[in-house]
């Protein structure tokens, strides 16, 4: 079980995430969502224990990540929100380097990337070098990148940006039958639908803040509202009707 | 059975290999040679194999020019004498420690994004179960590999070739050996030096300076490196006949300059050294074990308070500061920029040269060196005369603004075509009507805002306080006049938006532009300015400027008038013309 204990971080005296407490069990898949500025990816990187924190702690199975990081890490597989690739390698070298750092031998490694690569439609090009991948293909490789080693824990930051249509059901797919599979699933996103679609629980941020939550069935039946009307009448204040009329009036305005 | 251990020496090499501390090694190497700064554009690839020829070739070009200077059989046709060679090399020795100190300092700066770790592999490795202790040592064993490659590179060729030049007129293979050892002891350890020097001020930085201060700075302190190490290069002129003069104690310039150390080193290996130049040789030993050992703690220091925070910086950072320039731009686009066009483009072209590292590292490169240049000039023109007025309208003086207007226009005129994120020249593509450009125009403006301000701000008063109103007037009109129709000349059927269009590393004229540039130089930094100099005395003398002037003026002009629509349109990718083309005779 992976659990956030009172977490906080706070950056130069302002807060990011203010006293966070949630625990995540076998086969639920957590979704978080919030607005820009929520402290959604600082919540992300603490428990990817890229951050520490200024005060709580994480836990997986009762014992705190920073007591044995790398270890931790051995079980973690993690889609960053941003594709930050090495232009000049390719992507079957990109994955096989991932492999070997994470200490897979050397067969399992090449047999799991080409099997992955051919599911994800990326076969024909491994060999190319990822400055030239469109966006969707560095997500996809991403994704492979994180599911590699057979790990426990998933994190994934917004993790369909940049995907078709095809590419985002397997993915969607997989995460549910990951679940069933009883891993463990942090699922961070802006797309209100898919969070409602595959997740079994939501946790909302606000400024830091947790303000819900519970199961996505518990949260809709309590307001008795869909997810993104729960989602706009606890998180924002904005009448979003009105500011799109204004942004036309501008548009339209000398 | 050797066949059979060969085999399993290399399966326990490849099984070495493997283990996740030397893939990263590998990695890191790889970024060093590939690109691998933050940005997602792809840099300039130019291939391990490439750029290592290239670093080679200068030292074994050099060494191949001094057979004349050492060939026994040339000097004997020339009715020479054979003197000491321990001594005639010198010059030559200590020009081959600048040069691999430059080269491997410049390589250095190059690469000074991707020496360090950066956000990318923080992103790629961090979350990954390898300590960060692991990618710390992996990242300085790969600089550590680096330094040595490239020393060995940069010198391989005159590790070989100058000794052997040199031990031409020696009958003993000993003197041979013993010089060659000396000769790559002194080019090694000079190059190590350098490299692990820009290091050190990487790390330097890095350490002392906080992360938002370091991400401004560092292409400045970048700058300021390569000018130092142009300069470093100029001073192989002046110096080893400074050196070999010394008597007594050195003087304070040359413990203040590290090649000065390395070729004392040699000479005092080769029992050829005075005694300021045995002091001087005892320096380079600790100055190199000082080098390494700042280099390493400011890594140390630069990795704990940048790479291990990253995450947090990158969530901590705050917005920059509005820009101060709009008042600058009010002005601009009241006196010089009419059109929509002009107005946007400029803004465009000199934020892109303010804020794109490499643009502004080019930029510096090409204006340290007219600093150097000019500077060397002025010191000429300082020591050859008396007075104030004596040194101004010396050819030397007369020379500097020429000289650094020239590198200027040069300058701009190639960052232009060098692209800043190609993937964003969408919008333009979609706005511009290509048939109704404005580049030259524009291209004409920035350039001549880079020139115009300092001639008349500063070269102007000098002249008008130290030599009257009318030579100030005429110097200041001809060094005004020249760099229009230098700019003019250079932007003959120039149709693209600086830095939107692609454009090919080498193409097929890139010899004869570097020629031209060569030669343009030596007319409009040296030819003009003796000229300026000699009509100075009877201005009447200038009228014989004006048959060249009209010809730089009338040319560009003529060539824009005579262009056809389709040479005048807008261009986002510059295509190299073929040298034939296949006339479709059927269609």
């Amino acid at each position: 079980m992976l659990e956030a204990v009172h977490l906080t971080k706070r950056y130069a005296s302002i807060p990011a995430v203010q006293d966070l407490s949630f625990s995540l069990r076998p086969g639920q898949i957590l979704g978080c969502l919030g607005p820009n500025g929520s402290g959604k990816s600082t919540t992300v990187k603490m428990l990817t224990g890229l951050l520490a924190p200024s005060r709580g702690l994480v836990q997986f199975n009762g014992r705190s990540i920073q007591d044995d990081v790398t270890g931790y890490r051995k079980q973690l597989g993690y889609v960053p929100e941003e594709a930050h690739l090495y232009p000049f390698l390719t992507g079957w070298e990109y994955l096989e380097l991932v492999g070997t750092l994470r200490g897979m031998p050397r067969a399992e490694v090449e047999s799991k990337v080409d099997s992955l690569l051919q599911l994800f439609s990326l076969h024909p090009a491994r060999h190319l070098g990822m400055g030239q991948y469109s966006k969707g293909m560095r997500q996809r490789i991403l994704l492979i990148a994180a599911i590699l080693h057979n790990p426990d824990i998933f994190i994934f930051d917004e993790p369909l940006s940049g995907l078709d249509v095809t590419s985002a059901l397997i993915f969607k797919n997989m995460v549910h039958v990951l679940g069933q599979q009883g891993k463990l699933v942090f699922y961070c996103s802006h797309v209100l639908e898919v969070v409602e679609k595959i997740c079994t629980d939501v946790l909302i941020l606000r400024k830091g803040l947790v303000i819900a939550q519970d199961s996505v069935a518990n949260i809709g039946k309590i307001l008795g509202q869909s997810l993104e009307n729960t989602f706009l009448h606890l998180v924002d204040d904005v009448n979003t009707m009105t500011v799109a009329q204004d942004i036309v009036q501008v548009m339209q305005s000398a | 059975m050797s066949l059979l251990a060969a085999k399993s020496d290399r399966n326990r090499w490849d099984v070495y290999r493997e283990r996740p501390f030397w893939r990263l090694v590998e990695l890191f190497v790889a970024r060093v040679f590939r690109g691998g700064g933050d940005s997602d554009a792809p840099g300039l690839d130019l291939g391990m194999g490439l750029i290592l020829t290239l670093l080679a070739i200068p030292g074994g070009f050099v060494s191949l020019f001094l057979l004349d200077k050492y060939g026994t059989f040339l000097q004997w046709l020339r009715g020479g004498t054979f003197p000491d060679p321990l001594l005639v090399s010198l010059p030559d020795e200590y020009f081959f420690i600048v040069l691999s100190m430059t080269v491997s300092g410049a390589v250095a700066v190059w690469r000074w994004d991707a020496i360090f770790p950066n956000r990318r592999d923080y992103m790629n490795l961090v979350h990954l179960p390898i300590s960060t202790q692991t990618i710390f040592l992996a990242n300085l064993t790969a600089v550590l590999f680096l330094a040595v490659l490239v020393a060995v590179d940069v010198n391989a060729a005159s590790c070989i070739l100058f000794p052997t030049v040199v031990a031409a007129t020696q009958s003993q293979f000993v003197f041979f050996i013993k010089f060659a050892a000396v000769h790559a002891l002194a080019v090694l350890l000079a190059s190590l030096f350098s490299f692990l020097l820009v290091f050190s001020l990487l790390g330097l930085s890095m350490a002392l300076l906080p992360p938002l201060a370091f991400k401004k700075a560092s292409s400045y302190i970048r700058g300021v490196a390569l000018v130092y190490l142009i300069a470093l290069l100029s001073t192989s002129f002046a110096v080893p006949n400074l050196l070999r003069g010394v008597r007594g104690a050195p003087p304070i310039w040359a413990f203040l300059l590290p090649s000065s150390w390395f070729v004392a080193m040699c000479q005092s290996f080769r029992g050829r050294a005075t005694p300021a130049l045995i002091t001087l040789g005892h320096l380079t030993f600790p100055a190199v074990i000082a080098v390494s050992v700042v280099a390493l703690c400011a890594y140390a220091i630069g990795y704990q308070r940048h790479f291990l925070r990253i995450a947090e910086l990158s969530e901590a950072m705050s917005a920059g500061a509005p820009s101060h320039l709009s008042t600058l731009y009010r002005y601009l686009d009241r006196l010089v920029l009419h059109t929509p066009f002009q107005r946007a483009g400029f803004r465009f072209v000199w934020k892109t040269l303010w804020r794109s590292e490499a643009h502004r590292l080019l930029l510096t490169g090409t204006g340290g060196l007219g600093m150097v240049l000019a500077s060397q000039a002025m010191m000429n023109a300082v020591e050859a005369t008396k007075s104030a007025r004596q040194a101004a309208l010396s050819t030397e003086a007369l020379s500097v603004p020429f000289i650094l207007s020239f590198l200027i226009i040069i300058g701009l005129r190639a960052v232009f075509e060098l692209p800043a994120e190609l993937p964003s020249n969408w919008i333009f593509r979609l706005m511009l009507d290509p048939d109704h450009q404005e580049c030259e125009s524009l291209a004409r403006i920035v350039i001549l805002l880079a020139v115009f301000p300092w001639v008349l701000l500063g070269v102007f008063p000098l002249y008008l306080r130290i030599t009257g109103l009318e030579v100030a007037l005429m110097h200041t009109l001809l060094v005004l006049g020249w760099s229009l129709l230098l700019t003019n000349a250079l932007l003959i059927r120039f149709r693209k938006l600086p830095f939107t269009c692609t454009r090919p590393i080498f193409q097929q004229h890139s010899i004869v532009v570097l020629i031209s540039i060569g030669f343009g130089f030596l007319l409009y930094a040296a030819s003009l300015p003796e000229f300026e100099s000699y009509a100075l005395v009877h201005p009447g003398r200038f009228a014989a400027m004006f048959p060249a002037a009209f010809i730089m003026w009338y040319v560009p002009r003529h060539l824009a008038k005579s262009a056809i629509a389709e040479e005048k349109r807008l261009i986002f990718e510059d295509v190299s013309a073929t040298s034939f083309e296949l006339i479709q005779l059927s269609e």
